[in-house]
This record gives structure tokens, C-alpha cells and sequence, in this order.
């Protein structure tokens, strides 16, 4: 009885969260109108931005209001806070296909894979981008903009209680900056702002318009990638342009602590950061490889193969998804090599999908050790450490177990998915790459994202989008528990 | 306000988990690591691992700038060495020690800290109570 009295008040505290969630994505649904001014001809779609922000705030408010004050003093579990998070995405997702669907653009399954892949930083698109109106390219940034630094984190610096580490955890952007989780939030979002900002100065110094500018650093920073032109950065086909996405992409897919040390100089610390490492391991190993293999055929002169090889390599491992042509006439070796970048994808706390080099990294040291071990006299003791942050971390078992799994079942799913899309009758090597792209939320495209591509399809990529960005655990963990929960409160008296 | 816990026990946690709570930063240093379970979740600052009688582990919990210290391990001999570096040292403008055994307060004496002896109250608590009633 006593139990069933402390769930209903753990879910009232569940409830009044999301509410204010809630009501935070009406507000951000109304930063599109801020185009208005600058592109009158916009305004018609006014309602169907106005519309659901209106509805969303207004029924935030109600959620918060008027659900009963439980008992104030407690805190949020890592599970709840995976409850909050896993509503709140869904709740954000949801409303912001709304205003595609409200202008009649897209209907319900690719108006909600649209805002998935913005959310998630992905970048697919069943958008024709040369038809669409200002306010909607700035809205698919602006959903790609919060997506990358994540709701709960966004929420965090500026309106929620710091009520702790279980909320901030459960999105799966773990890393502390500072000892306080309001200003590692609050510290993130500058860092975040600020190189966006940059990233527009540099994009229209180099000769981009400044509303393209604008779309384009948002998009590279969270390693989203849906661009204003059809045919991405390619469209530009100019090489300054190119090298501001490079240093941008880049800047995604770094882990904010790392983004950190580096910001206050400690350059020693920051090389010794094993991500960092092996980012810069694997663009100095497969640039070339997919260079000599996969594209000499395709490309006359060394500098292009280079140029096209190099961009590639980094639009894949940043899981960013821009890209400077198709795919197509790629071979399978080229192919294959992008969908292995694109399955490790970037950092740790970053803005970037996929397994994250730092698990990948953990795995190999893990590996290492082990042999190391096999050759060290029986009772030796040997502590193993990695640089994260600007801390030494001791890598235990059960941690590397943990990441085991997690590659497990990011693999399982990633085959699932192929699966699906073998079904449907699509080749093996599109199959892998795009749903490669879909899980490790990248935005590469090899021709299956498209606005007539079956319905079964698209709900997998939106499925495989979903979990690649949020880590699959918190969302096992919330629905283990709201289900064990409900059971309790139905079965006992 | 920055707040630096050494010793993360029973007072030295709840402490921590309290004062991150209310917004304080605040770090924990303990030289066990299975120390730090006692901390809740609702803890958002960092922990140190490491023997806060030595300097470095000091330095990392940046002792120079904290606003206050509050030493709190289960050694009387380490409190009164930790307090006196924090003090001397570091000029910690507040600096606040538990004292287990009372008759050890006496370190303390002409060092601006303040103590807190838990025995020392328990005993005062029931003796006013035995012989006022």
C-alpha cells in the first residue's frame, strides 16, 4: 500500500517534468517565425507553426499546474529520468512534424521521419529541399540545433531544477565539465553557441549567403547535416567552403570535456584524449585507401581524389551526413569502408551518432591489456587507465562488459534493420549503407531515402534514428520500468 | 559558492548530496573509491579519488580556490593535518573540521577553524538532560 502511494507521487514529480518539457518545445516551435521578417512571403505558414506552440505550451502549463504536489524532497533515478527523457523526445518529435504536416507538405510517416532525423542530427531528408519555403529549411535546423546538444541539456542551463544526474545522464550525454551539473550545462551551450556563431562568420566569409550560412554551421556543429541545396556542400563546389565544413565536422563530433581542456590550452591532455587519437587514425588510414580503391577511377587528378576522399571519410566518421556527390558509381569497397566509419561514428559527448570511437577505443585497449596481461607474471596487479577529460579513468571489467554490450546490441540491430530492408527487396550493400546512416544518425544517402520509399522502410529508419541517438538503454530501462511499475499498481491491492 | 568534502562517509556524502542540491559546486575527495556510493544522484559534482594528506590531490581539488573546506574523514590526525594546510597554506577563508575524539580539539586551538565534535555533543545533550530532569 505504502508502495503503491510513493509510485503514484514518483509519477506525479515524472509528469510535472515533462510538462515543463512540454512547454519548452512550444517555445522552441516558435524561433522559425523569426524568418518572417526577413522573408515576408513566409507568413502563410504562420498558423502552422503558432498552432501546435500554442497547443504545446499551453498544455505544458495545464501538466504542470495541475498535477498535485507530491512530496517535493525527492530525486530522479537514472530510470526516471530515462521516463523523461524517452516522453519528452517522443513529445518532441511528434509536435515539430506538425508544422510540415499542417502546410500540407508531408504526410504522417515522412513528416515524423523528417523531424526524427532533425532530433537525432541525422540529416535524411524526404524534404525536396529546392521547394521549400525559408521558414521550414530554418525550422530543420533549428530542430537539428537543439537535437545535437540534447532536450534535458538544453532544459538544464536555462529553465529545470538541477534535480540531478539521472536526468542528465539518461540522454546519454554523460560527461561532467564542471562540478555542477547547471554549469556544465550552461558551459556546454556556450561552447555550443559559440562555434555556431563562428561557424556562420567563417561560412559567409568564404562566400556562402548568410541565410545558407546560418543552416550549414548549425547542421555541420550537431552533426546533423541536412543542408539547403540538393545536392549538400557539393553545391558550392568550392574548396574554402569545404574546409570550413572540415574544421566545423570536426568540432562536432569532439567530445564537449575535450572541447574543454582544449578551450583552457591544455594541448598535451587533449592529444592524449584516446578519441582524438583515433579519429585522426582512421581519416589518415581510409582517406587514402578509399582514395587508391574507390576513387581513382572516379577522379582524374590526385589533389580531387584526395578532396573528395577526405571529405567523405570525415562526413561519415563525424556522422554528420553532408556530402559532395552521390554514391552510386562508389565500388563495394568504398562503400563498405564508409559503413564501417559510419557504424563507429564519433565521440563520446559530442553532437555525433554511431557506436562512438571512445567504445571502440575502450574495446582495443581492452583487448591490448588483455594480451599484456597474458604475458605478466600470475599475481601481478596492473591498473588500467585511459585519458578522459583531463582525468585519468580506471577502466574496471564490468565497465568494459558494459560496452561489450552496448556494441552487442548496436550490432543486433544494425543486422535487424538490413534485414528489413533486404526484405524489401533493396541490394545488400545499399541496405547496409543506409541503415548504417539511419542508426549511427550520419545522413548519408545512397538512394533509398526518398519521399515514395515504402512506409515499412521508412518507420525503420525512423526506429533505427530513435535508438542510434538516445542509446538504446535508456529506453529499454524507462519501458522496463513504467511496465514493472504499472504491473505493481494493477496487481497489488 | 565552491565547496571542497574531504572524507566521503556518512556525514561527508550526505553533506555533498545536500549542499549539490541547493546549486553549490562542490567536489569530494576520499581515498577510497567505494566511498563515493554514498553518494546519491542527486550529487552532480566531481569526486577524487586520491589520499588528500598529499599535496597534488589537493591541488586537483583545486583547494586554492574553494570558499570553503570541510574536512570530514574518519581520522583525527589526517582532519587536524588537511585543516592546517587548508588554513596555513591555502588561507581557506572557512574551514570546518569534525573532531572525533574530543580531547584532540586542542589542535585546533589558535587555528581559525571550526570544529565540530559529535561525542562532544551527544555528551553535553544527555547530561543537560539527565540533570535538569
Amino acid at each position: 500500500m505504502r508502495y503503491k502511494e510513493l509510485i503514484l507521487n514518483r509519477y506525479r514529480l515524472l509528469i510535472k517534468y515533462i510538462g515543463i518539457l512540454t512547454s519548452g518545445i512550444g517555445a522552441f516551435l516558435l524561433l522559425p517565425l523569426l524568418v518572417i521578417p526577413f522573408y515576408p512571403e513566409d507568413i502563410v505558414h504562420i498558423n502552422a507553426f503558432l498552432i501546435p506552440a500554442v497547443v504545446l505550451v499551453v498544455i505544458g502549463y495545464l501538466l504542470w499546474k495541475f498535477t498535485p504536489e507530491g512530496d517535493d524532497d525527492v530525486t530522479l533515478s537514472l530510470k526516471e529520468g530515462g521516463i523523461i527523457v524517452l516522453f519528452s523526445w517522443v513529445i518532441a518529435i511528434i509536435s515539430s512534424a506538425i508544422p510540415f504536416m499542417l502546410a500540407g507538405k508531408l504526410n504522417f510517416s515522412q513528416a515524423i521521419f523528417e523531424s526524427t532525423s532533425g532530433w537525432t542530427t541525422t540529416g535524411l531528408s524526404v524534404v525536396d529541399v529546392t521547394q521549400t519555403s525559408h521558414i521550414f529549411l530554418m525550422w530543420r535546423s533549428i530542430m537539428q540545433f537543439f537535437g545535437g546538444a540534447g532536450l534535458v541539456v538544453v532544459m538544464l542551463s536555462s529553465i529545470l531544477n538541477p534535480y540531478g544526474f539521472g536526468l542528465y545522464n539518461a540522454e546519454g550525454r554523460s560527461d561532467n565539465l564542471l562540478p555542477h551539473v547547471k554549469k556544465s550545462t550552461k558551459l556546454i551551450m556556450y561552447i555550443y553557441g559559440g562555434y555556431t556563431i563562428a561557424g556562420v562568420l567563417l561560412y559567409t566569409l568564404v562566400g556562402m549567403g548568410l541565410f545558407d550560412a546560418i543552416n550549414h554551421a548549425i547542421a555541420a556543429l550537431s552533426t546533423g547535416g541536412f543542408s539547403t541545396q540538393a545536392d549538400s556542400i557539393g553545391h558550392w563546389n568550392s574548396l574554402p567552403i569545404e574546409m570550413v565544413t572540415w574544421v566545423l565536422m570536426i568540432l562536432g563530433t569532439i567530445n564537449f570535456a575535450t572541447h574543454y581542456t582544449l578551450l583552457k590550452g591544455k594541448f598535451n591532455i587533449f592529444f592524449k584524449n584516446g578519441e582524438i587519437r583515433l579519429l585522426a587514425i582512421f581519416i589518415a588510414f581510409f582517406t587514402p585507401l578509399i582514395g587508391y580503391f574507390s576513387l581513382s577511377n572516379l577522379y582524374d587528378t590526385l589533389p580531387s581524389v584526395l578532396r573528395r576522399g577526405f571529405f567523405e571519410v570525415l562526413t561519415a566518421t563525424s556522422t554528420t551526413g553532408f556530402s559532395l556527390g552521390e554514391f552510386d558509381n562508389w565500388n563495394t569497397f568504398g562503400v563498405f569502408a564508409l559503413i564501417l566509419l559510419m557504424l563507429v561514428g564519433g565521440g563520446t559527448g559530442s553532437t555525433a551518432g554511431g557506436i562512438k570511437l571512445y567504445r571502440i577505443y575502450i574495446m582495443f585497449k581492452s583487448w591490448l591489456w588483455g594480451l599484456k596481461e597474458y604475458f605478466l607474471p600470475e599475481n601481478s596487479v596492473t591498473g588500467n587507465y585511459i585519458w578522459r577529460g583531463e582525468k585519468k579513468l580506471y577502466i574496471k571489467g564490468e565497465y568494459i562488459r558494459e560496452v561489450a554490450n552496448y556494441i552487442f546490441i548496436y550490432m543486433l540491430t544494425f543486422f535487424a534493420g538490413v534485414l528489413v530492408f533486404l526484405a524489401y527487396g533493396y541490394g545488400l550493400r545499399e541496405s547496409m549503407f543506409e541503415f548504417a546512416s539511419s542508426l549511427g544518425t550520419v545522413g548519408l544517402s545512397i538512394g533509398i531515402t526518398s519521399p515514395d520509399a515504402p512506409v515499412v522502410i521508412i518507420w525503420t529508419q525512423i526506429i533505427g534514428m530513435f535508438l542510434g541517438r538516445l542509446e538504446f538503454l535508456v529506453i529499454f530501462f524507462a519501458l522496463f520500468k513504467m511496465i514493472s511499475d504499472a504491473k505493481y499498481y494493477v496487481t497489488s491491492k | 559558492m565552491y565547496v571542497l568534502v574531504i572524507g566521503c562517509g556518512r556525514t561527508g556524502a550526505y553533506l555533498a548530496n545536500d549542499l549539490s542540491k541547493a546549486g553549490e559546486v562542490v567536489v569530494v575527495i576520499d581515498s577510497k573509491n567505494k566511498s563515493f556510493k554514498n553518494l546519491s544522484s542527486e550529487f552532480t559534482g566531481f569526486t577524487i579519488n586520491g589520499d588528500a594528506t598529499e599535496i597534488d590531490v589537493l591541488k586537483e581539488g583545486k583547494i586554492d580556490k574553494a570558499d570553503v573546506v570541510v574536512v570530514t574523514t574518519n581520522n583525527d590526525n589526517v582532519n587536524a593535518m588537511v585543516a592546517q594546510i587548508a588554513k596555513e597554506l591555502y588561507n581557506v577563508s572557512k574551514v570546518m573540521v569534525r573532531v572525533l575524539d574530543p580531547e584532540k580539539e586542542v589542535i585546533y586551538k589558535g587555528l581559525d577553524v571550526m570544529t565540530i565534535t559529535a561525542t562532544q555533543l551527544l555528551v553535553d545533550r544527555f547530561k543537560e538532560e539527565i540533570i535538569t530532569n
